[in-house]
């Protein structure tokens, strides 16, 4: 079985966020939600700044902080990486939320209707992708993007519905630039594996010990004083 | 047996218009909160002032988990008045080891109030939360021992605790009759009785106590284990939970002595000696809370972990410093008042009161810090601080579930003897 993970090139990435669109309309997210998001931070003191830019979508970790705490087993762990939210039983106790270090898991304020570019009730928008209800896995559960149920949490699959089907993720496939690499990280040959063979990596957060399965090549992480530029506020 | 009860003891049964009008105001504001959970549950917890955490800016647990945690906090004083009775033998609290568990288990079912608030699916979450249950989760531990186990010890030691009282109500004539009956169901206090009773509270009593910390330090665990979140991830979570509990246990259970004093007529054995004890317990747990919270501030200001030290920072100068140190004064004046009512004896319950009321709303408000702030400000990534401002529907919420728990209490000392019957304490 394959052990899927990504590599983010950062010499690569020029912040245009594409990968944050690709996942929207691929994954149907509703306003204000992000299952991708690209940091742009400003660093350093004028004259010496430079602004760099950090794509971070969920890690799916090994030792994943959100799947521990789960109280029904609705987060969990599948055998080729991916950390799952079962969108069926999830009770809506936002526990991952608050366990998840990197801030990935995105809550559901409202019905589906209301929380839509375009109105739910006048059929399916545009860009409403069937696979999303469907079961996924061995366990044949609803795992991805789905319905949207009012009070229950999702975030990031690695797009389970592209992956099963032998696709890359949407950010991945939406990626102009090539600065994410999704594959098998257990094989030597698949392009993450060789990719972290020839530049030096790190993962973000190392130290909490969560094991992402997203590792970056190029550039450092984040320190004390990347400042985001972008003004973020409580918006739904 | 003592003689024949005549009467109803402390007013049971019978309500004044001022007991009526009290409780018609309590209930309108219950409602209030009902409403309010009512507006959540139709238009999604959007009515909240509750966002993602990251991106978004916002704080995912808010004020309804900043009150689970301070109800099931209260809920620490009818056991532990009840096991000290017991174990301990502490005479001077028995007038008000009933009101205790009463106090008890009316805090712990508001604290299921807030839980079921707090739920994006509370219907989902009545199911699965046993059917997937995982062990793992320490969520686990809140369900189990806090609520299930903490609830069904109270009610049953107050069942128990109340059969002999009972058995004596049931020979008044009344409406209630039947009621007390079934109460009583058929304790004759006979010696064998007696000596059968006293063994079962004893036991029930050795149960609780381990009970007593463990509850208490699971919830803590909710937020100690989590290593993502400054602020929040420290050893000693889980025990200044149990502090904390004591002292807004130990805090509430002062005021309602006190009302009932003042409120309920042959009340007169809940004497000085009973709120000396109690405020004498309650200036010890305030004082190792304090030691808790100063170790607790310097171990995060001095080594200045960047996200540490954010998260300090807004709660010492930043967004939260109004709360924080409103929430200082409210521990350390009452701190005061207690010194100086242990060092002179017999002084008046007005500063008692008064102090018991202050911890409680400092309670409230540490609960607020501890829950909100490691979100807003303790993102291990940089994203900018984000905010959160409780709605209406939120205030509402709480406000109903105190009104609610008032209320509950207020008819259980009209359908019981609030206190042990007189000649029933042997």
């Amino acid at each position: 079985m394959p052990r899927y993970g990504m590599v983010i090139d950062l010499d690569r990435c020029t912040g245009c966020r594409a990968c944050m669109e690709s996942c929207k309309v691929e994954n149907n997210t509703p306003e204000a939600t992000f299952w991708m998001y690209v940091f742009r931070f400003e660093e350093g003191e004028y004259p010496d700044t430079r602004v760099r830019f950090m794509p971070r979508p969920c890690m799916h970790c090994d030792n994943a902080p959100c799947v521990k705490v789960c109280p029904v087993g609705a987060r969990y762990k599948r055998e080729d990486g991916l950390v799952a939210t079962d969108w069926e039983r999830c009770i809506g106790c936002r526990y991952c939320e608050v366990a998840c270090p990197y801030g990935v898991n995105t809550f559901n304020w409202t019905h589906p209707e209301e929380q839509y570019y375009l109105g739910w009730e006048d059929g399916a928008p545009p860009w409403a992708n069937p696979d999303l209800n469907e079961p996924y896995g061995d366990e044949r559960r609803r795992i991805a993007g789905g319905g949207r149920d009012e009070g229950v949490i999702e975030k990031c699959t690695f797009c389970v519905q592209r992956v099963e089907q032998g696709l890359d993720p949407a950010c991945v496939h939406g990626c102009p630039l090539k600065a994410l690499v999704f594959g098998d990280l257990d094989d030597p040959e698949s392009p993450p594996s060789r990719l972290l063979r020839k530049k030096e990596a790190f993962r973000l957060l190392e130290e909490v010990g969560t094991e992402p399965r997203v590792h970056y090549v190029g550039g450092g992480p984040p320190s004390e004083n990347s400042k985001q530029i972008d003004a973020v506020e409580a918006r739904v | 047996m003592a003689a024949r009860l005549e009467r109803l003891p402390f007013g049971v049964g019978h309500t004044s218009g001022r007991w009526k009008l009290w409780m018609a105001v309590l209930a309108a504001i219950a409602i209030l909160g009902w409403y309010g959970w009512y507006l959540e549950l139709s238009r999604g917890m959007i009515v909240t002032g509750l966002r993602n955490i990251g991106p978004m800016g916002g704080a995912t647990w808010g004020m309804d988990v900043a009150f689970i945690v301070y109800f099931v906090g209260v809920s620490f004083a009818g056991i532990t008045v009840a096991a000290l009775v017991r174990l301990a033998d502490v005479k001077a609290l028995r007038p008000i080891a009933r009101m205790a568990e009463a106090l008890t288990v009316v805090s712990l079912v508001l604290a299921v109030f807030a839980i079921m608030y707090d739920l994006g699916q509370p219907l989902r979450g009545i199911v699965n939360l046993f059917r997937y249950a995982r062990p793992q989760s320490p969520f686990f531990g809140t369900f189990t021992l806090v609520i299930s186990g903490y609830l069904f010890a109270s009610l049953v030691y107050l069942y128990l605790g109340g059969r002999r009282d009972a058995a004596r109500c049931a020979e008044v004539p009344g409406r209630l009759q039947r009621f007390y009956q079934l109460w009583a169901a058929g304790y004759g206090d006979t010696r064998e009785e007696q000596e059968r009773r006293s063994r079962a509270s004893f036991w029930l009593a050795i149960a609780i106590v381990p009970l007593l910390v463990v509850a208490h330090s699971t919830l803590g665990f909710v937020f100690g284990l989590q290593v993502g979140r400054p602020g929040w991830y420290s050893a000693l979570q889980a025990p200044s939970f149990v502090l904390l509990a004591g002292v807004s246990g130990i805090g509430m259970l002062i005021v309602i002595a006190a009302v009932v004093r003042r409120t309920v007529a042959g009340t007169d054995r809940l004497d000085d000696g009973v709120f000396r004890w109690l405020g004498n317990a309650l200036m010890i747990l305030l004082l190792a809370y304090l030691y808790f919270m100063v170790v607790e501030l310097l171990t995060s200001i001095y080594t200045g972990a960047e996200r540490e030290r954010e998260v300090t920072e807004a709660l010492l100068s930043g967004r939260y410093a109004p709360i924080y140190w409103a929430a200082v004064a409210l521990l350390v004046i009452p701190l005061a008042f207690l010194i100086m009512r242990y060092f002179r004896r017999g002084a008046g319950l007005t500063t008692l009161v008064a102090s018991g009321v202050m911890v409680n709303l400092s309670a409230m408000a540490k609960r607020f810090l501890i829950v909100v702030p490691s979100q807003t400000h303790g993102t291990l990534l940089p994203y900018q601080p984000g905010s959160y401002t409780p709605t209406w529907v939120e205030w509402a919420e709480m406000a109903g579930l105190i009104a609610f728990g008032a209320l509950l209490l207020a008819v259980f000392a009209k359908l019981f003897p609030i206190m042990p019957v007189e000649g029933s304490e042997s």
